[in-house]
């Protein structure tokens, strides 16, 4: 009865559960779906990791390759990162080029890694003008269930935090390269950059804020993607980005701001912990 | 929030300058100048879409990003999306329902703060067009430096040397946040301070506005 219900009187039956303040997955406003992080998933990628948050799933893994850095900037290394929404994650998400929500979701998490500052591309220089490291870090999302930004920031940070590069040595008489795997460098990220999704949906008048919204809330709320995203690295704010949803007052950016500031600290006790088991099996 | 007309004086914005009915055959047209940087908007609509992108309940509004030169790239799309997004909100699309309104934005010159100026432009694009808004729009942007002070409407060398730069976008009616995106990192405070700034800000945009729709119409006076 409640599905049909659900397709005759979509707005009334989502408003329903917002008055009895609760939401349609059985959660309160401010709560969390539960993280499964899972590190080195990929045998072939130099670094990976996936994570589930509630049934959201993006899997990330990173190559290497080597290049000649750019002659304007001699001395810094390339980090590019992709998100891929192929059509399996979502009946939204059609075969073809990339989405107009693929390209604005891939180009708010590479920004937020940018702004987050948490990669010192120096570090990825190997000899100036000459020789650097391009770290290709490529997304899949695998099922898409809302808060898509947190996913792949979270997987591509414990992707990073879990890579560790060959040594290298480069010749600069002959321009020989070698590589050699068995001695490795691991890759400096300063802090935990974590992102936080919310979705901003209008009832009588005043402004609920649903945290980590699943695909269906954010459709609700009436955008494609979530409303609000909050990043948080190291106690800094590295990237607040609101499109759609209801207008946002005052009172409610602080509700959001405290709640982003509570999971980052959560996420970041989630990746540390798995991190240090990798590291102990390894 | 409400600033009288003392505070007003603190808010520097760089010049606007403003014309209406810039291009002749579309349905609704304005540039836009905040300082150098300058932005060309037409609107065409509601008129016919192609079926399978027609919406039962509200119109559809295409965004379309030109830039000056180049290819349109990852960057572009999501400009789009900003604008489209805020205009969606703004826009009393059920009235058109299988319906679209294309909104196109040519980037004429960029000094910094181009997608403020495009938003700006947008809106009054939108009212030049005649299409039905719920609220009018105003894009505000400014720039944290590293000791922590806020520029209203920075220029482009202020934006180089910038810790943060952030674009807030706010309702005309309760001057609430509609749109807001940023770059670089910042504190919460400085975050809050930049954001009632800006609020404030925004009035000059409102108070623009009025005086270029009072310049164009012969009926309100």
């Amino acid at each position: 009865m409640a599905e049909v219900y659900k397709l005759i009187h979509p707005v009334k039956h989502f408003n329903d559960y917002i008055s009895l303040n609760i939401r349609p997955d059985g959660r309160v406003f401010n709560e969390h779906r539960n993280i499964k992080l899972n590190v080195n998933s990929i045998k072939t990628a130099e670094a990976s990791a996936v994570v589930k948050c509630g049934n959201t799933t993006v899997i990330c893994g990173i190559q290497l390759e080597l290049a000649t850095p750019k002659a304007e900037q001699p001395d810094i290394g390339f980090l590019v990162t992709n998100v891929e929404l192929p059509p399996l994650c979502s009946s939204k998400s059609k075969p073809g080029p990339p989405s107009d929500h693929a390209q604005v979701t891939s180009k708010i998490v590479s920004d937020i890694l940018i702004n987050s500052k948490c990669i010192d591309l120096k570090d990825l220089c190997i000899v100036p003008d000459k020789l650097a490291w391009v770290l290709y870090c490529d997304m899949v999302c695998i099922d898409n269930d809302g808060s898509l930004v947190d996913a792949c920031i979270m997987t591509l940070i414990t992707s990073l935090k879990t890579l560790s590069l060959p040594s290298v040595t480069y010749d600069a008489e002959t321009e020989d390269i070698k590589v050699d795997p068995s001695v490795r460098k691991k890759l400096n990220v300063s802090g935990t950059p974590v992102a936080t999704s919310f979705a901003v949906y209008k009832h009588n008048q005043s402004n609920i804020i649903l945290a980590d919204p699943t695909a269906y809330e954010e459709e609700m709320c009436g955008g494609s993607g979530a409303s609000l995203i909050v990043c948080y690295n190291n106690g800094l704010l590295c990237g607040t980005h609101k499109f759609g949803g209801s207008n946002l007052s005052a009172d409610c950016q602080d509700v959001t701001l405290k709640t982003a500031k509570e999971k980052s600290a959560i996420v970041e006790n989630v990746i540390n912990v798995c991190k240090q088991d990798y590291e102990s099996n390894k | 929030m409400v600033t009288d007309n003392a505070d007003l004086t603190d808010f520097k914005l760089k010049p606007m300058k403003c014309e209406f009915n810039y291009l002749s055959k579309s349905d609704g047209s304005a540039i836009l100048s905040q300082g150098e940087t300058v932005a060309l908007v037409s609107v065409n609509g509601p008129q016919d879409i192609k079926m399978q992108s027609q919406s039962i309940e509200k119109s559809t509004l295409e965004v379309i990003f030109s830039p000056k030169g180049g290819k349109p790239s990852v960057g572009d799309r999501y400009k789009e999306n900003v604008i489209r997004q805020t205009s969606e909100t703004a826009i009393l699309g059920c009235l058109y329902p299988r319906t679209g309104i294309t909104v196109t934005i040519q980037e004429l010159e960029d000094f910094g703060g181009l997608l403020s100026c495009s938003v700006n432009c947008v809106c009054l694009a939108l009212l030049n067009s005649g299409v039905a808004m719920r609220c009018v729009f105003a894009a505000v942007m400014c720039a944290i430096d590293d000791s922590g002070n806020i520029t209203l409407d920075p220029g482009a060398a202020q934006l180089e040397t910038a810790r943060a730069v952030m674009n807030f976008v706010f309702d005309g009616r309760d001057r609430s946040l509609i749109t807001g995106f940023t770059e670089g990192n910042f504190s919460e405070d400085a975050y809050r301070e930049a954001l009632e700034r800006c609020r404030a800000a925004s009035e000059l945009v409102f108070t623009f506005y009025r005086d270029i729709v009072k310049k164009y119409s012969n009926v309100i006076g």
